[in-house]
Formats: C-alpha cells, structure tokens, sequence
C-alpha cells in the first residue's frame, strides 16, 4: 500500500520534474481565475449600475436623451445576461477563441476575458439582488435631502447593499475558480489539464486525478472558510 | 410658498389623485387628513417630486419643480421631509446621518456642520447618543433624529408624512412635541396625519382628502365643530 502510494507519488509528481507541469498549471488556474473575477466584477459593477440608474429614470417616466440612452444600454445589458447565463461556458470559451478572439496568440489572456465575461453577468445580478436587498425609504431619505441619485447610491444604498453583496461575490468566485477546469478545451495548461497531460504518461489515472481534485477541494475550501468568516464579521455589523 | 396646480397622479389605470390646486403660504401650517388611500400621502410627496406627478404643476418659491429643466437636488435642500419609517442610515451614527447631507452639499465646512448637528441634537436631548447607531434609538428617539437632520438643511418648509404612525403609543407625545416646537418658530409645514388633537392644535388649515380630491378643508375649529362635507362628518364620527 505504501509502496503503491510511493511509486504513485513518485510517476506522477518527481519522474522527469513532472511537478513542473502542475506547478505551471496551478498558476495558469490561478491568473486565469483572479483576472476573471476582476474582470466580472467590473462589468459586474458597470450592468448593475446602468440597470439601477435605467430603472429610476422609467419609474420617473423621463423622455430626457439622456434616459433614452440608458433605456438602451439597458435592454443590451439584459441580453448580455441573458446570453450569458443561457448558454454553456464551454462553447462561450470556444467562440472567444475560435471567432470573437480568432488568431489572438495568448489564450491565457482569452481565458481571462472569456471567463470574466462570463462571470460580469453573474456579478451584475449579485449586485443587483444587493442594492434591490436595502429599502427603498433610504433611497428616498437621500433623495428628500437633495442628494443625487449616484451619490444617494455611493453614500447611502452602496454601503448597505455590500453586506448580502460581498458574501455572494465571494462565491461567485469560487465557481470562476472551478469552472476554469475547462482550459483545456482550447489547450490551456490549467490544473486540470496538468493532470490530464501527466495522466496520459503516466498510465494511471487514479493518482493524478486524485491529486487534481485534492488540489482544487483545498482552494475551494479554503476559499470557502474566509468567506464564512467574512460573512459572520459583516453579520455582526450589523448589530452595532 | 408652495403653489398647487391641476396635480394628477397615474398608478398603472388607477387614478390617485384628481386635478388638485393647493396653495400654501409662509408660515401656514396645512393639515392634511382622511382615509387610506385618499391619496393623502402621494400628495405630500408629489411636493418634492419623491413622486412624479402624471401632469400639473408644482411650483415651489417660483420654480417648477415638474419643469423637466429644474435642478431638483437643489430645491430639495429647501424642503426637508420626515417619513412614518424615519428611515435614518442604518450604517451611519446619529451624527454622520445628521452632518451627512450638509457635508454633500458643502453647505458648511466639517466643523460647521458637527456643530450644526450637535445644537439641533442638544435641543432634542440627544447630544449624548451622537456617536451611536440609529438601531440602538427607540422609535420616538429615532423620528427626532429624523426632524432635526431635516433641520439641519435649513429648510424653508417641513414635510411630515404620518410621522407619528410606526411609533408605539408612549412616543407619540415626545415627537408630536418637536413638532409643535417648529410650528412655534413659524415653520411653514405640511403634515398627514391620523393624529385628529395634533391636527386641531397645531394646523392653521386643515385639509380632508377622500378619493384623490381635497373634500374639504377650513381652519380647524370650523373644520372639526362644524363639517360640512358628509364625508368629512361620517370619517370623523369613525376617528374622532
């Protein structure tokens, strides 16, 4: 058993620096994953925005250019989610490959934009789901005091909102993390392609892919523990 | 001060409120009564456009407020409103939510405005809770706070809605009480209410709302010994 368990360890991870392919898969799944995530939270952030400020300008019925605009932005927005979240994330990797991003050399870069695409739209109903979360009389109490409507939502709904925002973004996170193990579609050394890569050299299966997934269950669980944590300082927060 | 004219207000098919004028003076305090849904609150806050009027005009110290063109932010510093929920921020101290606004507007320096805020607070009592949170307030506390950030604007006229309605019974004294004291000082105020004894003292007009229209309204001895409108006599005769 111990045997087994040596020479498992020994094909897998130190015959010809084999390591060397995880230890560069696990950073590709690494940038990839942080670049998504800044990248989702950005279009995150912008969709919600442009939602939230569309919205109040219908509920005001403004005819304004300004609203139009907005109106419009709006209705792209809500494709844009739509197509998102309604189509596989694997085919949405390969059309950012293959057509959207077609010749461009770096596909770790593509992976990112791909990923992050992704992500922002799942974001943006994070933050959604957060700023609809806190009541509407503190809109109106920033609003009765002449404060604009972005500053109203800077100084005042924002800052409420974060707490149910924060923990979900968090999780979104996690699943960019995981869903990453998808690279290896387009031929991108992730972890999971690491593995894959040193499983068909190595012939045995069980121990590379064991190994993969232990890998990913200690980023996740990890993950998962702070977010927990964080949960519970902002649930105290709350309490004053 | 505030001038009234042909005031509509549209939700979805229902009409809320009919073709109202209303005129009212510096210095007047103008009670407004009657059953739910008369349309008594939508009125109140189609007077600093927290509601958007379907068509009339608002005219307030010469400016139209309907006029799409009008900088409303600014006009709004000039009326301050307090809600039956008082809807103080929850994640700012008694003294940030008072100095909040001010600061927005840089109506006053910093020190200006905790200076401000600390008279108005000391005037109340609450000088000591200004560097707790709203949550730890009881309701009466809370509505106090709520006047004098109001206050703490400098505005030229109080808009009360129902500010006595979310307060357990033992608290409706102290809040009343504030608001007596502004009507002293000559604020010009509107005010909804369920409070019949409060609109009889302090009220120069009382205004009694049925059915989006302004039944009837009268000085408040006229109004509440002899009513005339057999609406007005039969929601008494329920209240009073």
């Amino acid at each position: 058993m111990i045997e087994a368990f040596k020479s498992g360890f020994y094909k897998t991870f130190i015959r010809d620096n084999r390591y060397k392919v995880f230890v560069q898969g696990f950073r590709n799944t690494v940038i990839i994953t942080i670049a998504a995530a800044v990248i989702g939270i950005l279009i995150g952030i912008v969709v919600s925005l442009i939602h939230s400020l569309a919205q109040s300008a219908r509920n005001k019925k403004k005819k304004t250019p300004g609203a139009v605009i907005l109106n419009v932005l709006d209705k792209i927005c809500t494709a844009y989610v739509a197509v998102m979240r309604g189509t596989p994330l694997a085919i949405q990797l390969m059309i950012m490959t293959f057509i959207v991003m077609g010749g461009f050399p770096n596909k770790i870069i593509v992976c990112c934009i791909a990923f992050g695409v992704n992500s922002g739209a799942y974001v943006s109903e994070v933050i959604r789901g957060g700023i609809a979360s806190v009541d509407i009389g503190q809109t109106e109490a920033g609003r009765s005091l002449g404060i604009s409507e972005l500053g109203t939502l800077r100084l005042i709904v924002l800052p409420q909102a974060i707490k149910n925002i924060l923990p979900a973004m968090c999780n979104e996170g996690i699943a960019v993390l995981k869903e990453t193990s998808i690279c290896g579609l387009i031929s991108v050394v992730d972890l999971t392609r690491a593995g894959d890569l040193i499983r068909s050299r190595t012939m045995s299966p069980y121990f590379t892919l064991i190994s993969v997934a232990i890998i990913y269950f200690i980023l996740v669980f990890g993950l998962s523990k702070a977010v927990g944590r964080l949960e519970r300082r902002l649930a105290q927060s709350d309490r004053h | 001060m505030i001038d009234i004219n042909g005031l509509c207000k549209d939700f979805g098919d229902l009409r809320v409120l009919k073709n109202i004028d209303l005129h009212i003076d510096k210095g007047e305090r103008v009670v407004i009564i009657g059953p739910s849904g008369s349309g008594k609150s939508t009125l109140l806050r189609c007077m600093n456009l927290l509601e958007t009027p379907t068509s009339g005009h608002v005219i307030f110290e010469g400016i139209d407020l309907t006029d799409a063109k009008t900088d409303l932010d600014t006009v709004r510093c000039k009326m301050g409103m307090v809600f039956q929920q008082f809807n103080l921020f929850p994640h700012k101290t008694i003294l940030e939510n008072m100095t909040l606004a001010p600061r927005y507007h840089k109506m006053m320096s910093d020190a200006e405005a905790k200076e401000t805020a600390m008279r108005l607070l000391g005037r109340i009592g609450l000088a000591d809770k200004a560097n707790v949170y709203p949550s730890t307030l009881s309701g009466g506390q809370k509505q106090r706070v709520a006047i004098v950030r109001a206050l703490a604007m400098g505005p030229d006229v109080m808009l009360f809605d129902e500010p006595t309605s979310a307060l357990d019974p033992e608290m409706v004294g102290e809040v009343l009480a504030l608001i007596r004291e502004l009507a002293d000082d000559g604020m010009t105020m509107a005010i909804v209410t369920h409070e019949m004894g409060f609109a009889r003292e302090v009220g120069t007009r009382v205004l009694f709302m049925d059915d989006g229209v302004i039944a009837a309204e009268n000085e408040p001895k006229a109004f509440f010994d002899h009513p005339e409108n057999p609406r007005l006599r039969d929601f008494l005769s329920k209240v009073l």
